[in-house]
């Protein structure tokens, strides 16, 4: 059966006869846990989305505790917001199996960087599987919770893009009819054992947490999961990592090196199975590593070669490198690598490279956009607007959301220079945000720069509503208590929409149905900001009215500009008729309407007018409102 | 022998659809822990969003390793978008590789606001063919709509790829897998569809 990785994880999971799943949306994680929701009556398990990462991770944890199977999934950075729970759980261990899966993102498709979540697996001192295909994900995550029973730890499952959004042919397994009881015992095998202080304290918990390496080596000694396949007389050796295994086995395949290069497939990067590495070494003059990522791996069996005093030559993305240590492998890259590693050179078809280096320059950009009505386009018209009257060198601090692409940039330009920010000139919604990093990162950084004495100009951030719970309330909390003189924006739109939409407390549903949603309004207020207010994202004026007070206000101020995403609002409200029309009349070629950034809208450079695309338009008024001589109204 | 296939397009144009009923056509041809035939779909993105560019690598044979099809090594790229059809084929087409493109062209932001020219359709082609590409020009949209739902250009797509290619697996079995993964409402405008990809290339 066709599964993507993401699937495959989850099925891993049923079959397992998980009874709790909790996670936080992130790409390329979220179809792990979409998947257990969709079919979560049918084999009978608890779900929900939760505000982030953590309470996510607790959740999972929590239900662990007391016995059940449980799972939660994340992206990257998703990790490093759990990062304090995941840090502590293992050391009382946990009961029910539980599986942490990490979708790593080399080449930051989708993620603010490339971060290799593996190194925090051995930080936390867990077992740490890294599947190389879709089969190898349903099964590891299925052993998985086996393994942390076994254990009593979690166990993380490492995947990367390339394989939680690729699909392949999974052979499925049967479901496990039983479900784990449900119960609490305090001193469970060990005093005090959900309680770190709990006496005998800390310390001798870490000790508890560190023998338990033992029974994991071991595991990974014998596992499956770790193949080695000697060839006879060989003295050149590849160790491949989870997804680099399988790009390094089709390689070898094609260099047709298969028969005279040893083989280590490395399933279970942490902990490395030791001894099998030993012997692998120890037959070889020379090893080259593959894996995706940063060198992890390779480090560790730089360490084991060097406290074993081999003499062997290893190569990977350190010293002496074959690959990059950014980026991600691809079958090319891989196969080039082994090729010089194996001192073989491959002919480059050089006329077939100046052909395309010609013929490249035809292929346009396709700049990412807004979607056509999306509520941001309007609030970033409007930010532009206003910041626009005051003079000064503004700072729009951004956040992570689908708003973030108010930062992306202008049409496939070149990086600008410095000379370009010290004033305040923007023409393009994709140009309003100065600072992205992370969820939640804008508002603190704001109330830094305010700190400092910034005063060449205002200093606003912007969040959307699933950031809000998910990161932002102690730092609203912060500005409040440290009086901190910023505009803040939520922009609003019902749903974490970057994600593929999944429901947050703002949708009015969770996985289970309707509920009441909550209000933004007066959650700010009750945290204390005297300066609150909220508008309709799609109605301009009254946005620009709102925003316009907000910025002068004295002190904190918070404006939440409600408008849903228009892909939702069509999708449940079954739209499929309506579209904006400019009379080619009256349009006096003056491009207001482009610099609004709606996919939409066309400008003509022969004929000096503008147009709207009938099919991709979905009605929301944007563009009549900034239209300066009232030429765009509704088409029939 | 590993049989490659890119499926070109833009965000919502039905591209990973259309890799997947064509993943499903090889495993009913003999994939699975006993067949000898593996399948991988791996999709690439652009900047993740709507409207973005997506391409699916299929993947085809018993010593498919990755998702990803190395460069140079496309047998078969069909572009749902014109220039997303350059855009995959100046890396990936193999020579003498089967490229079929929709005609009808979605504009990026970047042409519309005017800050970029959008390619002919005749210097697509050559520029394809420069690369030794076997290079059609299909107006798979009107095809669509003829059958009955703009939204059936994938199947148009496979049906004239079915007709020009050597395929992976019998004619059946991928009529039968489009049946399968289309929206049981839409199998008959599909497969319409698919018939008129079919014949409008066997006249070429
Ligand atoms: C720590 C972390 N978790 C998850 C994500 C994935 N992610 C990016 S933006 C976002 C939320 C977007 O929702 P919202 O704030 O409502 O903005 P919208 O996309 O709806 O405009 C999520 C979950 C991330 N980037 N970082």
């Amino acid at each position: 059966m066709l599964l993507m990785g993401n699937e495959a994880i989850a099925r891993g999971a049923i079959e397992a006869g998980v009874q709790v799943v909790a996670s936080y949306p992130g790409t390329p994680s979220s179809e792990i846990t979409e998947s257990l929701i969709e079919q979560a009556d049918e084999f009978g398990y608890y779900t929900q989305w939760s505000t982030n990462e953590k309470v996510a991770f607790e959740i999972a944890a929590g239900a662990s505790l007391v016995g059940a199977r449980s799972i939660t999934s994340m992206k990257n950075a998703g990790l490093n917001v759990a990062m304090d729970t995941f840090m502590t759980i293992p050391y009382g261990g946990c009961k029910g199996g539980f599986v942490v899966a990490v979708a790593d993102d080399p080449d930051a498709h989708y993620s603010s960087t490339e971060q290799d979540t593996r190194v925090l697996a051995a930080y936390a001192e867990i077992l740490c599987m890294e599947p190389g295909d879709q089969q190898e994900a349903k099964d590891m995550t299925k052993e998985a919770f086996e393994l942390s029973e076994r254990f009593e730890l979690p166990v993380m499952l490492r995947s990367v893009s390339r394989i939680s959004h690729a699909s392949g042919d999974v052979v499925l397994g049967d479901v496990e009819q039983g479900r784990n009881k449900i119960g609490f015992n305090k001193h469970y095998k060990v005093p005090y054992r959900w309680n770190v202080y709990g006496p005998p304290g800390a310390r001798s918990k870490h000790e508890w947490l560190h023998r338990q390496l033992v029974d994991m080596k071991a595991y990974s000694e014998q596992s499956g999961f770790n193949e080695i396949r000697m060839v006879e007389g060989a003295r050149t050796g590849i160790i491949g990592v989870g997804l680099g295994a399988s790009y390094a086995q089709e390689a070898m395949q094609e260099l047709e090196m298969h028969e005279s290069i040893s083989f280590l497939k490395v399933g279970i990067p942490f902990p490395l199975p030791e001894e099998k590495i030993l012997a692998f070494l120890k037959a070889l003059d020379r090893v080259a590593i593959i894996e995706e990522g940063d060198p992890v791996v390779e480090n560790m069996i730089r360490v084991i070669a060097q406290c074993h005093g081999l003499d062997v030559e290893i190569v990977g993305k350190n010293a002496g490198r074959m690959f990059n240590p950014w980026g991600e492998l691809n079958p090319d890259i891989v196969r080039k690598g082994i090729a010089d590693f194996m001192r073989l050179s491959i002919a480059e078809d050089e006329a077939r490279n100046a052909i395309k280096a010609d013929i490249k320059e035809l292929v346009t950009t396709r700049s990412s956009a807004l979607c056509p009505g999306c509520s941001h386009l309007g609030t970033y018209w409007v930010v532009q607007k206003i910041l626009k009257k005051i003079p000064g060198v503004h700072i729009v601090n951004g956040d992570i959301g689908c708003y973030e692409q108010g930062g992306y940039g202008e049409g496939g330009r070149k990086p600008a220079s410095d000379e370009v920010s010290k004033k305040y000139k923007r023409s393009s919604p994709y140009e309003t945000l100065d600072t992205i990093h992370i969820m939640g990162s804008g508002i603190g950084l704001a109330q830094g720069q305010v700190a400092a004495g910034y005063e060449d100009g205002k200093v606003l951030a912007v969040c959307g509503e699933s950031t809000f719970f998910h990161a932002i309330l102690p730092a609203i909390v912060n500005a409040v208590y440290n009086e901190s003189d910023i505009t803040f924006l939520i922009l609003d739109n019902s749903w974490t929409a970057m994600t593929g939409h999944q429901p947050n407390p703002r949708t009015g549903m969770n996985t289970r149905g309707a509920i009441k949603p909550a209000d933004i309004f007066d959650i700010v207020k009750s945290m204390g900001v005297k300066h609150v207010s909220r508008g309709n994202a799609f109605n301009l004026q009254e946005a620009e009215e709102l925003l316009a007070e907000a910025v002068e206000a004295e002190g904190l101020s918070v404006l939440i500009l409600e408008g849903e995403c228009q892909l939702q609002n069509v999708r449940r409200n079954k739209i499929t008729e309506g579209f904006m029309q400019v009379n080619q009349d009256t349009c006096n070629g003056c491009r207001t309407c482009v610099t609004l950034g709606c996919p939409s809208i066309k400008f003509d450079a022969v004929t000096k007018k503008a147009s709207i695309d009938p099919i991709t338009c979905c009605d929301c008024g944007l563009c009549t409102q900034v239209c300066p001589v009232q030429s765009i109204s509704k088409g029939m | 022998m590993t049989y490659n296939l890119i499926i070109a397009g833009i965000g919502g144009q039905g591209s990973i659809l259309a890799s997947r009923i064509v993943a499903d056509a090889a495993i009913q041809a003999g994939s699975g822990v006993d067949g000898d035939l593996k399948v991988r779909v791996g999709e690439t993105f652009g900047a993740a969003m709507r409207g973005g560019s997506v391409a699916s690598h299929v993947r085809i044979g018993p010593d498919v390793g990755g998702p990803l099809v190395p460069k140079n090594a496309a047998q078969a790229i069909l572009a749902l978008e014109p220039l997303e059809g350059l855009r995959i084929g100046i890396p990936y087409l193999a020579p003498s590789g089967l490229a079929i493109l929709n005609t009808s062209e979605v504009m990026p932001i970047d042409v519309k606001v005017g800050a970029a020219s959008y390619p002919k359709l005749e210097t697509i082609k050559a520029a394809l063919e420069s690369l030794e590409g076997r290079v059609y020009l299909l107006d798979a949209t009107s095809l669509a709509l003829e059958a009955g739902n703009a939204k059936t250009v994938s199947a148009v797509m496979l049906g004239a790829w079915a007709n020009l290619a050597e395929l992976p697996f019998a004619l059946e079995q991928l009529k039968e897998a489009l049946q399968g993964r289309v929206p049981p409402k839409t199998v008959s405008t599909n497969m319409k569809a698919f018939q008129l990809g079919f014949e409008a290339v066997a006249s070429d």
